[in-house]
């Protein structure tokens, strides 16, 4: 291989990487943006996704249909979570809620270990064919998918937001929920609603690497830790900078993997992560 | 029976003590009690800083690993004792987060959870990548036993009393400090900062420094670990360890610093219970510490001091 095509090799893994980061801090930010909150349980969605469409996948159940049932599934189970357990919760302070969410976290990684035992599943890739070559670099299918998967999700989220009469309540129960609510808002149907495509999005993310992925109950960690930081330096409450963060993120992870050193990649990561938040509190894209 | 409700802790100080001459506990259970003391020195030092002071830390395994790791280093590779490796631990933690401190403490509830979760993570990295000092991720082995004044501690019991006594000088000393003029600052800026200030209370060196004292009390535990167990690595000081601090102090009760200890005590204690649950352990953890966030919010300790008002009425009043 040359040197071009390391580096390309390299950018495909990066956007791949990237792209799941990238969906994963969204699915953190539609949660925070209407309950002030961050999730640490949203890396278990991830898990919940990848594994239940292996389950259905090879059960028999078609590829199309096992996708969009596994979406639906988290869907339900973000938005149930957010009515039983966070919604009681809302006096209480940031500390106590982080801790909550922890222990949603907890719980639902212990039912993952019930339901799918300690081993890894793999999902076949959802395309069959061989990788096509870029400049000597291989690009699997797979990560064609990924990135359309990534452009289709925030394509609509951005349409739902921007268009729709629900996307601009949610917004306005973001911005100022008291407001909202005497706007005739129901603010607390509008919370329930963001969980739960929060939760489908988290899914999505893992079931589209799901195919790269020996995913098993532990898997969510990692993931979601990106997440925060992809969420953290794209300034919390912006989509569109933590998707930028969030590829950012993968390329930066890659480049560093691949040129300078695998040992202390996240070492660079995470050192980034500190400065920005010392130095641009409000996101690396932030104009104050 | 005011005396009682004074003195109840002379009464767990006395059962501390003369548990393992009757219970007679096997060195698994005394290994977990150990554990568990560890864990409540670094609980009780976050509560100084989490319940206190009201700064989140999702990073403070960080100075656990320091520690550790200073001990484990200094006293396998370079000949040091171990109480002195433990001071230089000690020095070293308490620089390091007077380095950091101000930076990172001028940040803000996720902000600052975000910070020090990357702090942690920068720890730990460093403690992997630099494998010739630290054994990378396969761990660092041959850690001494911790000697005091020439006296090994060679067994299970031994370590049960050196670190249960360091265990009720380390809750002596946090009690001390909130109820000195310097915790009533603390307790001052956590429930409003710029009412502090106002006040003349220096926000900044306060959280510093209490920031310090809590890495101070994790690096000693983390010194404990290391010659306790003989081998460290680094998974033993990740995020998750982190994480699990901060469900410790709700699960006690934050802010009381007995609330951390006992939450400590429960959550290092529990495997005991569940393990024979097998694979449903960690949902059996996960729904426990959910029921008691949602109808204890006062955590463990809040329960238990409201059995004592029961049991002990109030007289005389």
């Amino acid at each position: 291989m040359s040197d071009i095509s390391h580096l390309v090799q390299f950018l495909f893994s990066g956007i791949t990487v990237g792209s799941v980061y990238a969906l994963i801090a969204v699915s953190l930010v539609i949660v925070y943006k209407v309950s002030q909150l961050i999730c640490f349980a949203q890396g278990e969605f991830f898990v919940f996704g990848a594994l239940t469409m292996t389950t259905l996948v090879s059960k028999g159940v078609p590829v199309p249909l096992a996708f969009f049932l596994s979406i639906i599934i988290a869907m339900v189970l973000g938005a149930l979570i957010q009515q039983v357990l966070i919604r009681p919760m809302k006096n209480t302070s940031v500390g106590a809620l982080i801790v909550m969410t922890i222990a949603i976290s907890l719980a639902l990684r212990g039912l993952a270990l019930l339901i799918w035992g300690r081993e890894s599943h793999v999902l076949p890739p959802f395309s069959r064919g061989e990788p096509i070559q870029i400049l000597g670099a291989a690009l699997q299918l797979q990560i064609l998918w990924i990135v359309g998967i990534t452009a289709v999700v925030l394509l609509l989220i951005w349409f739902f937001f921007e268009k729709t009469p629900a996307g601009i309540a949610m917004r306005a129960c973001a911005e100022n929920p008291y407001g909202a609510s005497l706007m005739g808002i129901n603010t607390q149907r509008t919370t329930l609603f963001a969980w739960a495509w929060g939760s489908g999005i988290g899914a999505l993310a893992g079931m589209a690497v799901a195919p790269m992925l020996f995913t098993q109950y532990t898997s969510g960690i990692m993931p979601m830790v990106k997440g925060f930081i992809a969420m953290s330096i794209g300034g919390l409450g912006s989509i569109v900078g933590s998707v930028i963060a969030g590829l950012l993120l993968g390329l930066v992870e890659s480049y560093t993997i691949g040129l300078i050193s695998s040992k202390f990649s996240d070492t660079i990561v995470f050192a980034l992560l500190m400065a920005v938040l010392v130095f641009r509190p409000n996101g690396l894209f932030s104009r104050s | 029976m005011n005396t009682l409700k004074r003195y109840w802790w002379l009464i767990l100080l006395a059962a501390i003590a003369v548990y393992p001459v009757i219970g007679k506990p096997s060195p698994y259970r005394s290994g977990l009690l150990i554990f568990a003391g560890i864990y409540i020195i670094l609980a009780v030092g976050l509560d100084l800083l989490m319940g206190y002071t009201g700064q989140i830390s999702v990073g403070h395994a960080a100075f656990f690993a320091v520690g550790a790791y200073t001990s484990g280093i200094l006293t396998a590779k370079y000949g040091f004792s171990p109480s002195a490796a433990m001071g230089v631990g000690v020095v070293f933690s308490a620089t390091l987060a007077f380095l950091t401190g101000r930076p990172v403490l001028a940040l803000k509830e996720y902000y600052l959870a975000m910070a020090t979760l990357a702090f942690n993570e920068i720890v730990v990295t460093l403690i992997i990548g630099f494998e010739g000092l630290t054994g990378g991720a396969s761990g660092l082995r041959d850690i001494p036993p911790f000697t005091i004044f020439g006296f090994s501690l060679l067994n299970h019991l031994h370590y049960y009393y050196f670190v249960w006594t360091v265990v009720v000088l380390v809750i002596a000393s946090a009690l001390a400090v909130v109820r000195s003029p310097f915790g009533r600052a603390l307790i001052a800026i956590h429930s409003d900062e710029q009412a502090a200030r106002s006040f003349g209370v220096n926000c900044a060196k306060y959280k510093t420094r209490a920031y310090m004292l809590a890495a101070v009390y994790a690096s000693i535990a983390g010194s404990l670990f290391a010659h306790y167990m003989g081998f460290i690595a680094p998974d033993d000081f990740g995020i998750l360890t982190s994480i699990n601090l901060l469900v410790m102090l709700f699960l006690g009760g934050i802010g009381t610093i007995f609330g951390p200890a006992l939450g400590a005590l429960f959550l290092k204690l529990l495997p005991e219970i569940t393990y024979q649950f097998q694979d449903y352990e960690l949902l059996i953890n996960g729904i426990i510490l959910i029921v008691v966030l949602v109808f204890f919010p006062r955590g463990l300790f809040g329960i238990f001091t409201a059995l004592r008002n029961k049991i002990v009425p109030r007289m005389g009043k």
